[in-house]
């Protein structure tokens, strides 16, 4: 992006950006912060001395190139805190790996989204919120990281309703979706070293559905709140009922998530639960599912057997959220992509 | 007073169709199931069709091989693996492929 491709604009208000984009059909439909030069390199001086123009990764369907500069235009653009374009960055370099599909992500008539997971020491530095009210509103690093990203979407990806985005209903997570891990009320490690990144702060991206709650206002021991986790992982109506590689991302509040480690429970002993609880008949998995997509052992079933809502334990994903009450999430994928968890890198 | 556009350049992998084929008598037509809900009978019909039309012959129908990961299921979301793209490149002319819901 050179200086040479700089677009005219009468004045630098919301409303003129927001009509000069809205004709070459850019945007998010909100007011939108113009993207000048100035605004742009001093959001770019967050990085330190780093390559502006270097492409961070080739976004489809569009095939469109995330330089740093055209992620900071992005982040202007969503009124992003310069503390949030590491974040950014490092999202983008996430949604560029094969494995999350992204080209599946942005073209289906599923209501997928990328939820970005913000962890580790950037969640203070740049302010995210990852206590009371997490996924709503209120807290400017995590709407406008999310907003950028959704930006970052249409622009670069060109993920617009419609041409290329044929989500059926589309679906509020698709504004703004991210989180931060709640670290001091993790009783474990944190959710990044327990997929191997060691790094100071991590982002993870996990393209699903909107969370589905989960209510447990009084179990003091771990089963009967992972019962209630285990029925929101079995609606029929989700993607991911018969994709054996689908991810369910539980999301369980500091005091689920006390409850829970008090009784000496593991990550593990969480997703080996589940997975062993969360199942349904085969015969009504058949017969809700002319086509799936099982693992060969799962096809190989009998209909009285009750099988897991996805192939492996391994899939089932643990991280604290939230701050005060008893209410937890369920996040599942859409089905044909995999998380990812990267360094915050600029 | 001048901002920038948000979209950035159009990365170098993107591609073009492949032109079409003037005279399909002779040719081979394939059939790639791409795994969405009666893919297969739709295609397969279309391609009989247009193999009596035009006369060409139906030479393969075939499913996609797992691309993404060892992990992976097929599915009407990832790409056709190698092996199969190999396959389709060696025994048809042209495919046939890409219901949709």
């Amino acid at each position: 992006m050179s200086l040479d491709e700089l677009l005219d604009i009468a004045d630098d208000s919301p409303d003129a950006v927001l009509e000069l984009y809205a004709e070459r059909g850019w945007g998010d439909g909100l007011p939108l912060v113009a993207p000048t030069p100035a605004r742009v390199d001093a959001m770019l001086a967050a990085l330190g001395e780093v390559d502006p123009d270097e492409v961070i990764a080739t976004l489809p369907p569009r095939g469109g190139e995330a330089t740093r500069r055209v992620v900071a235009v992005n982040a202007v653009l969503a009124g992003c805190p310069r503390e949030c374009l590491p974040v950014l960055v490092s999202v983008v370099r996430a949604l560029g790996r094969p494995e999350v599909n992204l080209r599946g992500v942005n073209a289906t008539t599923h209501p997928v989204a990328p939820l970005v997971i913000v962890s580790g020491d950037v969640v203070e530095r740049a302010g995210y919120n990852a206590g009371l009210g997490a996924f709503g509103p209120g807290n400017r690093a995590n709407a406008t990281t999310g907003r950028a990203v959704r930006l970052l979407l249409l622009h670069v990806a060109g993920a617009t309703p419609g041409p290329a985005d044929a989500s059926t209903q589309g679906g509020p997570a698709k504004y703004a979706y991210c989180v931060a891990e709640n670290a001091t009320a993790t009783p474990w490690d944190s959710y990044p070293a327990s997929v191997g990144v060691g790094a100071a702060s991590a982002v993870t991206v996990h393209c699903g559905e909107a969370p589905h709650n989960v209510h447990d206002m009084e179990s003091e021991s771990p089963a009967p709140i992972l019962d209630k986790v285990a029925s929101a992982m079995t609606s029929l109506g989700q993607n991911n009922a018969v994709i054996a590689q689908g991810e369910y991302f539980v999301a369980l509040c500091p005091e689920h998530a006390a409850t829970i480690a008090g009784a000496g429970w593991s990550r593990r002993d969480i997703a080996s639960y589940l997975f062993q609880r969360a199942r349904l008949p085969a015969s009504v998995l058949r017969s809700a599912f002319a086509r799936r997509a099982w693992a060969p052992w799962m096809e190989a079933a009998a209909d009285d057997d009750l099988l897991p809502m996805t192939g492996s334990a391994d899939h089932i994903r643990i991280v604290v959220i939230g701050g005060a009450g008893k209410h937890s999430s369920v996040i599942p994928s859409w089905g044909m992509t995999a998380s990812v968890t990267v360094p915050v890198e600029p | 007073m001048k901002i920038y556009a948000p979209t950035g350049a159009v990365g170098g992998w993107s591609t073009s169709p492949a032109p079409s084929i003037p005279v399909l008598a002779g040719r081979r037509i394939g059939v790639l199931d791409n795994g969405k809900p009666n893919a297969r009978l739709l295609l397969e019909r279309a391609a009989s069709q247009l193999a009596a039309r035009t006369g060409a012959s139906v030479a393969l129908v075939v499913g996609k091989s797992v691309a993404i990961s060892d992990d992976a299921c097929v599915n009407a979301a990832t790409p056709a693996g190698e092996a199969t793209i190999e396959r389709l490149v060696k025994e048809v002319d042209l495919v046939l492929t890409g219901s949709a819901d």
